[in-house]
């Protein structure tokens, strides 16, 4: 392959040779990153027809005499399968590193998120108070350290939230940074400025707080009697 | 992509490169790893050997010298660097039962082996000039296993393989897993005149190349980095004889380890310093197109890759120590299953592969070094390849302070 006469031969050699290693090595990487984006977009392709019926349901809701708990089931049942859904979506994001495919995915999921609010809020308009909306607004790809590490807990808090109280809630993780402007104007009542902050049926909660803490928020007798922001 | 990404594709590259690149070069050469050339010609040969306070080691290394099977060591100087302890008066007991041995004392302690060497050459005439450490024992043969690569006119030094003596303690073990893969690469160096040191314990150098040099700088802490460099430059080529065994010993305790390894890093910033113009230059040869950028290049990314990973961890650990306040003031599970992604990314894939290639590497230099019935532990392995390797970036950020702000009174032997 090469003589002591003439060892440079060896370092080209050996950089051709790393260049094709390394290059399929990226090819392999972008092949599984790639399934895991298509596995996604299927996923998401569903939930969309998902939501239109959902959307349909309510607006033939106004319409019709169609009963709240029908309504609130099928409400409840998208959110929670997207919500599971948004768990791969997360799991594949911090998983893929070389294609920006993912990101257009999670914006689409947002969008569907905040149509989903948007859906739930009318539901709840009509149906009263026969379930609260908890929103969860963060910072996908811009928040900072501190930010990175009250999110996770969030996400821990709600989660636990949600498993005590099952059908009563309907749980709406959104990131903010997804550039909607239907998003964006949503959450421009509220004058936010920090993120996280977690919205539940309209009151704006910013500091962590336990699962016992949310639960307040949540009663038919704090909705009647309170009417400013807390934190 | 974002940048950290960058970095580790970077990095794995890096790493990819070096790999192929030393099997390449062993591929074709295995069957010569450890073979030496016949000796044809009997150059005359002086051993030099510097003491400073090894009164325990001294005698068993002039031992070592006199019982060499290559017959025409004319005479093995011992120089006593002023020691305080009873080493003179050993040195002078082998002189008197020896005439082969010739024992000088230098007027006041030098301050460093280099001194002390320059001052032993003083004593040579013969073709050849070799250098041995007080406490560092040849094999019988290995001298002889050197001889025969000075027929090529070419060679200016010839180095050797520097195998740890002592092995009970656990960082003992450790480095001689280190020493092994050190002199694998080093052989594999060879092969492409890349040899970029000739170490204290056993190397032979032709006096007409010694001397075109003047010996030693006295000035480097690593005198035998220095001298390699310089007769590169003036282009001599160096050689290693993989099968000229030379036992050393090496630190047992961290804080000698740490002083030694500082010193080592110190030396080879001062020789990189004082040859920098010949950096990427085809005017010193090998010294410029290979060992220059190689020593810079593995500096800056040890310099770069610790940088990043001391971010990292701070960073982990400010976010853990955050999430885990919150959690704890919420009554929420501090971890949970979510916490751990089980969806590997291609920089895991990347990381794999070139553990796999390390650990094949460290193998192929394990089997290389040919010791019948020494065997190196799997958790010694590991370690080493986990953990001891992370000392030498941290090893090199101390150094370069030390080194940027002429700390280094305290690092001479």
């Amino acid at each position: 392959m090469f003589k002591l006469g003439n060892p440079k031969n060896v370092f080209w050699e050996a950089f051709l040779l790393a260049v094709i290693v390394f290059v399929f090595g990226l090819f392999i990487g972008t092949l599984i990153e790639g399934s895991r984006v298509q596995e996604i977009k299927s996923y998401y392709e569903n939930s969309e027809i998902s939501l239109m019926d959902v959307l349909a349901l309510n607006n033939v809701a106004s319409l019709e005499n169609i009963s709240c708990g029908n309504l609130i089931d099928s409400n409840l049942l998208f959110a929670d399968k997207i919500y599971e859904e948004s768990k791969i979506l997360d799991d594949y994001d911090s998983a893929n590193k070389l294609g920006e495919g993912i990101d257009l995915v999670h914006r689409k999921y947002d969008l569907l998120r905040t149509l989903l609010w948007i859906g739930t809020l009318k539901t709840q308009e009509q149906c009263k108070d026969d379930f609260s909306i908890v929103v969860y607004l963060y910072q996908r790809k811009n928040a900072d350290v501190s930010g990175q590490a009250t999110q996770n807990v969030w996400g821990k808090v709600l989660q636990d939230l949600k498993e005590k109280k099952g059908s009563e809630i309907i749980l709406i993780p959104i990131s903010v940074d997804s550039n909607l402007s239907s998003l964006d104007s949503m959450i421009a009542e509220y004058n936010l400025t920090d993120y996280p902050v977690v919205i539940i049926n309209g009151y704006v909660i910013t500091e962590v707080t336990s699962v016992e803490g949310l639960e307040m928020y949540l009663k038919k007798d704090f909705l009647d009697n309170n009417t400013i922001y807390l934190k | 992509m974002d940048l950290l990404t960058i970095v580790y594709l970077m990095y794995s590259f890096v790493s990819i490169y070096f790999l192929i690149f030393y099997l390449l070069i062993f591929i074709p050469n295995r069957k010569d790893m450890h073979s030496s050339p016949k000796i044809t010609k009997e150059y005359s040969l002086s051993m030099v050997i510097c003491c400073y306070n090894e009164e325990d080691s001294i005698g068993k290394v002039i031992e070592s010298l006199l019982n060499s099977s290559y017959n025409n060591i004319k005479k093995i100087v011992v120089v006593d660097d002023c020691s305080k302890d009873n080493s003179w008066k050993v040195i002078q007991e082998y002189a008197k039962r020896n005439k082969k041995v010739l024992a000088v004392q230098t007027p006041k302690n030098t301050g460093n082996a280099a001194g002390a060497k320059n001052y032993g050459a003083k004593f040579v005439d013969t073709e050849l000039i070799g250098f041995t450490d007080a406490d560092s024992y040849p094999e019988k043969d290995s001298i002889s296993r050197i001889i025969g690569h000075f027929d090529d006119a070419k060679v200016g030094a010839v180095t050797s393989q520097v195998l740890a003596e002592n092995r009970s303690k656990f960082l003992e073990k450790v480095q001689v897993i280190e020493y092994k893969m050190i002199v694998f690469m080093r052989k594999l160096l060879s092969f492409v005149d890349g040899v970029y040191v000739t170490p204290g314990p056993l190397a032979v150098y032709r006096k007409d190349a010694f001397d075109s040099v003047n010996g030693f700088d006295q000035k480097n802490l690593t005198e035998d980095i220095e001298i390699t460099w310089h007769l590169v430059e003036k282009g001599y080529q160096i050689r290693m004889s993989a099968n000229a065994r030379v036992f050393t010993i090496v630190p047992s305790k961290i804080n000698i380890w740490f002083r030694q390894r500082i010193r080592w890093n110190i030396g080879g910033m001062q020789t990189i310093y004082k040859y920098k113009k010949h950096f990427g230059t085809q005017k010193a040869g090998m010294l410029g197109l290979f060992i220059l950028p190689f020593f810079i290049f593995n500096w800056l990314l040890g310099l770069f890759g610790i940088s990043i990973l001391a971010y990292r961890i701070a960073r982990t650990i400010f976010i853990r120590y955050i999430a885990t306040t919150l959690s704890i003031h919420s009554q929420v599970a501090v971890v949970t299953f979510n916490d751990i992604s089980l969806t590997p990314s291609i920089l895991v894939f990347f990381g794999i592969a070139t553990i796999i290639m390390n650990l094949f590497l460290i193998g192929l230099a394990l089997s290389y070094a040919k010791e019948e019935g020494k065997k190196d532990r799997l958790f010694n392995i590991i370690f080493y390849m986990f953990f001891y390797l992370l000392a030498y970036p941290i090893l090199l950020v101390v150094s370069f302070f030390k080194f940027l702000t002429g700390k280094t009174s305290w690092m001479t032997k």
